[in-house]
């Protein structure tokens, strides 16, 4: 891994409340907006990077146009499966996607992201704006991120230790 | 690697103790001495002192000696439930968007 991307990859994303039904979080990445945009939204890369690393993310459906659907299955090392699903709203290459996302384990709860791609000389800034229904649920959704981020956090934490001690 | 060492990290790893949350639910109703924050526990005071230095190290505590018995705070770094939803759900994200990052390494030669 070079210093330049273990840099791009500490702390980079922010995230913030501008109302009270929204969460919007913001990252650059390293790579050009056509690129980003059509790893986001191509159906056999979403098993290389979507969900935390210890699911297994299979891609059931991803109709990327408006009104197509997304389903998603996340299984985890216990055997669990969660499913996620959705429909897009809106697809307009390389700039914007708008589409709605649900947990199966909570119907009804449907959340609208808004994901923008901003190119910035040869970087691209992605943007996410999730519009919850209510205030409550998003609060909920930021207070499991709090236990998610934390066994993300200890998983990455066990890995260095790991590779500290291979590497005396 | 440095991203590790932050305060934020640092101070999730504080969190990740049980009985270091509790001593913070505690003291959130009201600062206590070491010796009357280790009562509940069934703790040694020296136990207890190591999780309060642990605290007191990311200021989610502050300590002061008030003549024989040292009296605990919560620290000037608040944690109202909001804040720590916030740095937990972007904690998350990014090491969820960290893989999106390497994917468009990884796949950098592979298209167009």
């Amino acid at each position: 891994m070079s210093t330049a991307q273990q840099q791009d990859n500490a702390g980079t994303t922010t995230v913030s409340t501008p109302s009270d039904r929204e969460i919007v979080s913001e990252r650059v990445f390293d790579a050009p907006r056509d690129r980003v945009f059509a790893a986001y939204t191509d159906p056999e890369l979403i098993p290389r990077w979507w969900g935390p690393r210890r699911m297994t993310t299979v891609v059931q459906e991803m109709d990327v146009r408006p009104g197509g659907a997304w389903r998603f299955v996340a299984h985890d090392p216990d055997g669990r499966a969660l499913g996620f699903r959705g429909i897009y709203r809106e697809v307009s290459p390389p700039e914007r996607v708008v589409q709605t996302f649900e947990w199966e384990g909570m119907p009804g709860h449907v959340i609208i992201d808004t994901v923008t791609f901003e190119a910035l000389d040869g970087r691209t800034k992605v943007t996410t704006k999730s519009l919850f229904h209510t205030t409550q649920e998003r609060d909920g959704m930021l207070a499991s991120g709090m236990e998610g981020g934390l066994t993300e956090s200890h998983e990455r934490l066990a890995e260095l230790l790991a590779e500290e001690r291979g590497g005396r | 690697m440095v991203q590790y060492e932050s305060h934020l990290d640092r101070a999730f790893a504080a969190l990740a103790d049980p009985t270091r949350r509790a001593i913070l639910e505690r003291l959130g109703r009201g600062s206590a001495t070491i010796s009357e924050l280790a009562q509940p526990f069934g703790m040694s005071l020296t136990g207890l002192k190591k999780h309060v230095r642990v605290l007191e190290d990311v200021e989610l505590v502050r300590t002061e000696k008030v003549g024989r018995v040292r009296e605990c705070h919560l620290g000037p770094r608040r944690l109202d439930d909001a804040e720590r939803w916030i740095d937990g759900y972007r904690q998350m994200l990014d090491a969820r968007l960290d893989r999106f990052g390497e994917l468009l390494q990884n796949t950098k030669g592979e298209q167009r």
